[in-house]
C-alpha cells in the first residue's frame, strides 16, 4: 500500500529529522510507530500523505509517487490524516459541514454528500450529531468528528498522529474502539503514539529514534525489550513489566504485552501452587497486613491534622441565576447523546463538595473530563467563587475580598499545558512576572527566579536570557512551572502536569513534583493516570459529575474497583492484575495496594520461589 | 459575553422565514430598509409596522426574546429621537421649561423617527435571528461572486469569515484560561499603568502565539483534506431559490407599493 524508500528530510537544511527511513505498510495492516518527543515520528507520518515531500529517497502510495504534484489529491484522498489537537483540524461550526469539507473539496455531488456524512458519523458512533456545534463537543467527540471528516473522503489508509494524546481515558478508549472497528472493516491504520498500551494492539511496531528506525517487529518482539525501550525514552507496558519482574524472580514465563496473556501465563506458571496453599496463606495474611478497616481508622485520625484548604458544602453552577438553573433542570434531557462519551448538559459543575487539603500532604484528584476537577481546582485560590458554600484557605474565606488578598499567592496554580501561557521575551522576565506583581524588590526578584529555576532543574546561567519560545516543549513546561514556584506558594495545585509528554519526560516531571512535595510543599494533583496517582499520592479524591464520589488513601480508593469502573475510571495496572488473578483463584491477598514490584514479590512468594524479594526495584 | 452582545443572535426554528434562502433575506432586508426610508406619513409607518409584526408571528420568535435582542440598541433609538425632539423648531410651542422649548414639529419628528428606526432594527435583527451565521457568510460569498471577475476574492473572504466564526468561542475560552493563569500569578489590572501594561501583554501574547499555532496546523489539516480553493468544490447544502423566495420578493414589492401610495 505504502512504500518508503530511504526517506531523508530536514526542516532547516542542517539537522535531519528523518535520516534514511525505509518502511512498507501492507494493505489492511495495523502499524504502530513509536518514539520519544523529537524522534521524527510525526515527520514520517506527514510524508505518508504528501504533506511533506522527502529531500532524498521516495514515498510511493498505491503506485503513486508523492513527489509528483499531479497525484497530490489522489494520494491525500487515499491516505486520511488525523492530527493531534482536535481543535486545530475542525474547519466548520456545524458537525455536518465539517465532515462534508473533505468530500466537498473532492467535488463529490451534492446528492451523495449527505449519505457520506451520515455514514461517516455512524462509523465513529456519532449518529444524528449533524446539527450540533463543534465547539460544544468534548475533546473525544471532536476527535471523532475529525475522524469522520477523514472517513467521508473514503480513504484506504488512516494515519493517526498522536491523535489520543490530548484526550482523557474515556475519550481515548472511545477513539481506540473506533480504530479497532475500522480495522476490522479492512482499513489500513498507521498509528503514531507514545502510549504503550495502544502499541500492544498493533500488528507491527516500528520504533523511531533520531530519525532512524531503531527497532521493528511484532509488539511481542519489540515491547518486551525493556532496556532498549528505556534508552529510546519509552517504557515497557505494565503487564509486560510484571512478566519481566517475575522472570527475574525465577519464574518461568514468556513475557507478553497483552494483559490477558500475562495473567494467563502467571496462572499457568503458578498452576502447581494449588488451592491447598491458598487457605494456609489467607490465615497468615490476617495477622501481618493492615486490614482495610484499620486503614479507615487511620484516615479518621488524620482529619484532625491541620488543613490548609477546606471546602464546605461547595456548589458551583455556570448559570448564575436561580431561574435559569430551574429552567434547565426542568427542560427535557436532550435525546441526542453520543453512543458513548460524557454528558455536557449538567446543571451543577460542582455539587455539595466537602473536602479538606491537609498541610504537607500529597492529594490526588481523579475523575474524567467534565467531572468538575478543573472547576474544583480553580476554587482553591479564589479564581472562582462558589455559588453556594464556602472555601477556606488557611482559615480565611476566599470569597471575602479583604481577607483573601494575601492568600491567593499562597496557593500556586499550574494549569494544564502551562507552557501556553508563556509570554515574556526572556525566561527571566517570565518567571519574574509573579514576584514583580507581588511588589518584590529587584534583588528579591532575582533571588526568587534563581531559586525557582533551580527547583525545576534548569540552569539559571544557561537559560535565563533565552527566549522561552526557543526552548523544547519539556523545558517550556519547566519554565512555566518555575513561574508559579517563584510566587513561593505553600500549596501547589497541578492540573495534569504530565499531559502530552513522552514516557521519559513524564517520569522526570513526576519525579520533580514528588521532589517538591518532599521539600515541604503541600501538593494537589489532578491526573487521569491511576498509576501515577497510586504511586505518588497520600490521599485520593475521586470526582464524578460534580460530586465527591469517594476519598481516602490510595489503597482504600483503589480497593473499590467496581465503583470506579462504574464511573468510567480504572484501577492501577498492578492492582487490576492482582484482582484478576485473585478472581481466577490465585491466592493473592487483596487487602493492600500493589505496585508492580510488590505484586511480583507476592506472586513469587506464592510460587515458593527462593528468589522472592530479590529483584527489589528491578521491575522498572 | 453572549448576554451582552445578543443583538440578533440566532434563534433556532423551522418557520418559512428560517427556510428562506439567506440571499433572499439579505437582499430583502436591504429592500426593506429602503422602503421604510420612503415612508413619509404615519399611515405608511403603520403598514410597515403591521408587516413587521406579521413577520415576527411567522418566524415564531417569542416577544421576550425579540425585546431582549433589541435592548442593547434601544439606546441609539432613544438618543436620536430625543435629539430630534429638542432640535426641531417647526409649528407651535407645546411645552416650555427654561430655555428648553419643544415644538409641535419636534414631537412629530420624535415619534416618527423613533418608530421608523425601531421598525428597521426589528427587521434587521429578524434577518440574523432566522439565519445561521454560516449561511450568512455563504450568502455574502455568493452575492459577491460576480465581483470575483474584477479580482475580489469572494470565496476566500467567505472561507475566512467562516473559520473566524468557528474559532471565536475557542479563543474566548483560551483567553479566559490565560487570564486566570496570570491572575493566579498575582497580575492585577488595578495596580497602576505599569501593572496594567504587563497584565495586557501577559494575556495577549499567549493568545497571539496560540492563534499562530492553530493557524499553522489548521492549514496543514485543510491541505490534508484536499482543500485547494474554490475550484471543483461542491456544497453539502447548496443555496437554491425556491417558490417561497419568489413569494417573499412579491410580498416586498406589494409592501413598497402600499408604502408609496400611503405617502
Amino acid at each position: 500500500m505504502i512504500a518508503c524508500e530511504n526517506v531523508c528530510y530536514s526542516y532547516d537544511g542542517r539537522t535531519r529529522a528523518l535520516d534514511g527511513v525505509s518502511l512498507t505498510v501492507a494493505d489492511g495492516e495495523f502499524l504502530c510507530i513509536l518514539g520519544g518527543n523529537g524522534s521524527g515520528k510525526s515527520t514520517l507520518a506527514k510524508h505518508l500523505n504528501a504533506l511533506l515531500i522527502p529531500d532524498e529517497g521516495r514515498v510511493v502510495v498505491d503506485g503513486l509517487d508523492t513527489a509528483d504534484p499531479e497525484y497530490v489529491y489522489d494520494i491525500r484522498s487515499r491516505v486520511g490524516y488525523v492530527f493531534q489537537n482536535p481543535d486545530d483540524q475542525i474547519v466548520a461550526t456545524l458537525v455536518e459541514d465539517d465532515v462534508a469539507f473533505g468530500p466537498e473539496n473532492l467535488g463529490v455531488d451534492t446528492e451523495h454528500l449527505e449519505g457520506r456524512v451520515a455514514h461517516a458519523l455512524e462509523g465513529v458512533g456519532l449518529t444524528s450529531f449533524e446539527r450540533r456545534e463543534t465547539h460544544a463537543l468534548s475533546g473525544g467527540q471532536k476527535q471523532r468528528v475529525a475522524i469522520a471528516g477523514v472517513l467521508a473522503m473514503q480513504p484506504q489508509v488512516l494515519v493517526f498522529d498522536e491523535a489520543t494524546s490530548m484526550l482523557d481515558p474515556r475519550g481515548r478508549s472511545g477513539l481506540l474502539r473506533v480504530c479497532r472497528e475500522l480495522r476490522d472493516r479492512g482499513m489500513t491504520i498507521v498509528m503514531i503514539t507514545h502510549f504503550m498500551e495502544e502499541a500492544a494492539a498493533a500488528d507491527r511496531v516500528v520504533v523511531l529514534n533520531e530519525g532512524r528506525i531503531a527497532l521493528e517487529g511484532t509488539p511481542q518482539e519489540v515491547l518486551t525489550r525493556a532496556d532498549d525501550l528505556e534508552r529510546l525514552n519509552l517504557e515497557v507496558p505494565p503487564a509486560c513489566r510484571l512478566a519481566l519482574a517475575l522472570c527475574r524472580r525465577g519464574l518461568e514465563l514468556t513475557p507478553a504485552v497483552d494483559e490477558n496473556e500475562v495473567v494467563h501465563a502467571v496462572e499457568q506458571a503458578l498452576g502447581h501452587a494449588g488451592p491447598a496453599r491458598a487457605s494456609e496463606r489467607s490465615d497468615a495474611a490476617d495477622g501481618e497486613c493492615a486490614s482495610p478497616h484499620g486503614a479507615a481508622a487511620d484516615t479518621e485520625a488524620g482529619t484532625t491534622a491541620e488543613s490548609c484548604l477546606s471546602f464546605e458544602h461547595v456548589s458551583y453552577s455556570y448559570e448564575r441565576s436561580v431561574r435559569e438553573r430551574a429552567r434547565r433542570r426542568r427542560s427535557p434531557k436532550r435525546e441526542k447523546r453520543a453512543a458513548w462519551g460524557a454528558n455536557a448538559d449538567a446543571v451543577w459543575a460542582l455539587h455539595n463538595v466537602d473536602l479538606a487539603v491537609r498541610r504537607g500532604e500529597f492529594l490526588g484528584l481523579a475523575g474524567h473530563t467534565g467531572s468538575g476537577k478543573s472547576t474544583l481546582i480553580q476554587h482553591m485560590n479564589g479564581l472562582v467563587h462558589p455559588t453556594m458554600g464556602r472555601v477556606r484557605a488557611f482559615g480565611r474565606d476566599l470569597a471575602d475580598r479583604r481577607g483573601a488578598d494575601g492568600l491567593t499567592c499562597k496557593v500556586g496554580l499550574v494549569f494544564q499545558y502551562p507552557e501556553h501561557q508563556l509570554f515574556a521575551p526572556t525566561v527571566f522576565e517570565d518567571v519574574a512576572f509573579g514576584p514583580r506583581n507581588l511588589g518584590c524588590t529587584a534583588d528579591e526578584v532575582d533571588e526568587r527566579v534563581r531559586r525557582a529555576l533551580g527547583q525545576v532543574g534548569l540552569a539559571f546561567d544557561r537559560i535565563a536570557e533565552k527566549s522561552p519560545f526557543a526552548l523544547s516543549g519539556g523545558q517550556q513546561r519547566r519554565v512555566a512551572f518555575a513561574g508559579v514556584l517563584a510566587m513561593e506558594p505553600e500549596v501547589l495545585v497541578l492540573d495534569e502536569p504530565a499531559a502530552g509528554l513522552d514516557p521519559a519526560a513524564r517520569r522526570e516531571f513526576l519525579d520533580l513534583v514528588a521532589e517538591l512535595h518532599r521539600s515541604g510543599l503541600t501538593v494537589v494533583m489532578a491526573s487521569h493516570s491511576m498509576d501515577d496517582l497510586a504511586a505518588l499520592c497520600d490521599r485520593i479524591v475521586v470526582m464524578n459529575e460534580g460530586e465527591v464520589l469517594m476519598q481516602g488513601t490510595a489503597s482504600e480508593v483503589f480497593a473499590r474497583g467496581d465503583e470506579l469502573h462504574r464511573v468510567g475510571l480504572g484501577q492501577p495496572a498492578a492492582q487490576r492484575m492482582a484482582v484478576r488473578l485473585a478472581a481466577d483463584g490465585v491466592p493473592v491477598r487483596l487487602n493492600r495496594l500493589y505496585d508492580l514490584d510488590a505484586l511480583a514479590d507476592e506472586l513469587a512468594a506464592i510460587a515458593g520461589s527462593p528468589f522472592a524479594g530479590d529483584g527489589k526495584g528491578g521491575a522498572r | 459575553m453572549n448576554e451582552v452582545f445578543s443583538f440578533g443572535s440566532y434563534y433556532p426554528g423551522d418557520s418559512i422565514l428560517h427556510r428562506l434562502d439567506p440571499r433572499t433575506k439579505l437582499l430583502g432586508g436591504l429592500a426593506f430598509l429602503i422602503v421604510s426610508l420612503l415612508a413619509r406619513t404615519f399611515a405608511a409607518l403603520g403598514v410597515i409596522a403591521g408587516f413587521v409584526v406579521l413577520l415576527y408571528l411567522l418566524a415564531r420568535v417569542p416577544a421576550g426574546r425579540a425585546a431582549r435582542s433589541l435592548a442593547p440598541l434601544l439606546a441609539i433609538v432613544v438618543i436620536v429621537s430625543v435629539l430630534n425632539l429638542v432640535t426641531n423648531r417647526e409649528g407651535a410651542v407645546v411645552f416650555q421649561l427654561g430655555f428648553l422649548r419643544i415644538f409641535e414639529g419636534g414631537v412629530r419628528a420624535f415619534a416618527f423617527l423613533g418608530l421608523r428606526m425601531l421598525l428597521m432594527m426589528c427587521a434587521m435583527s429578524l434577518v440574523t435571528m432566522t439565519t445561521m451565521t454560516l449561511d450568512l457568510t455563504h450568502a455574502v460569498e455568493r452575492l459577491l461572486a460576480p465581483l470575483a471577475r474584477v479580482g475580489l476574492p469572494a470565496h476566500e473572504l467567505g472561507m475566512m469569515l467562516g473559520i473566524a466564526l468557528r474559532f471565536m468561542p475557542q479563543f474566548a475560552t483560551e483567553l479566559q484560561i490565560t487570564y486566570r493563569a496570570q491572575v493566579s500569578r498575582g497580575a492585577r489590572v488595578a495596580s497602576g499603568p505599569l501593572g496594567a501594561v504587563r497584565m495586557l501583554s501577559s494575556v495577549s501574547i499567549p493568545l497571539f502565539t496560540s492563534i499562530f499555532r492553530h493557524a499553522e496546523t489548521l492549514s496543514a489539516a485543510m491541505e490534508a483534506r484536499c482543500y485547494h480553493g474554490e475550484q471543483g468544490r461542491t456544497r453539502l447544502h447548496p443555496l437554491a431559490f425556491h417558490r417561497r423566495d419568489a413569494l417573499a420578493a412579491a410580498v416586498l414589492v406589494a409592501l413598497a407599493v402600499a408604502v408609496v401610495t400611503c405617502g
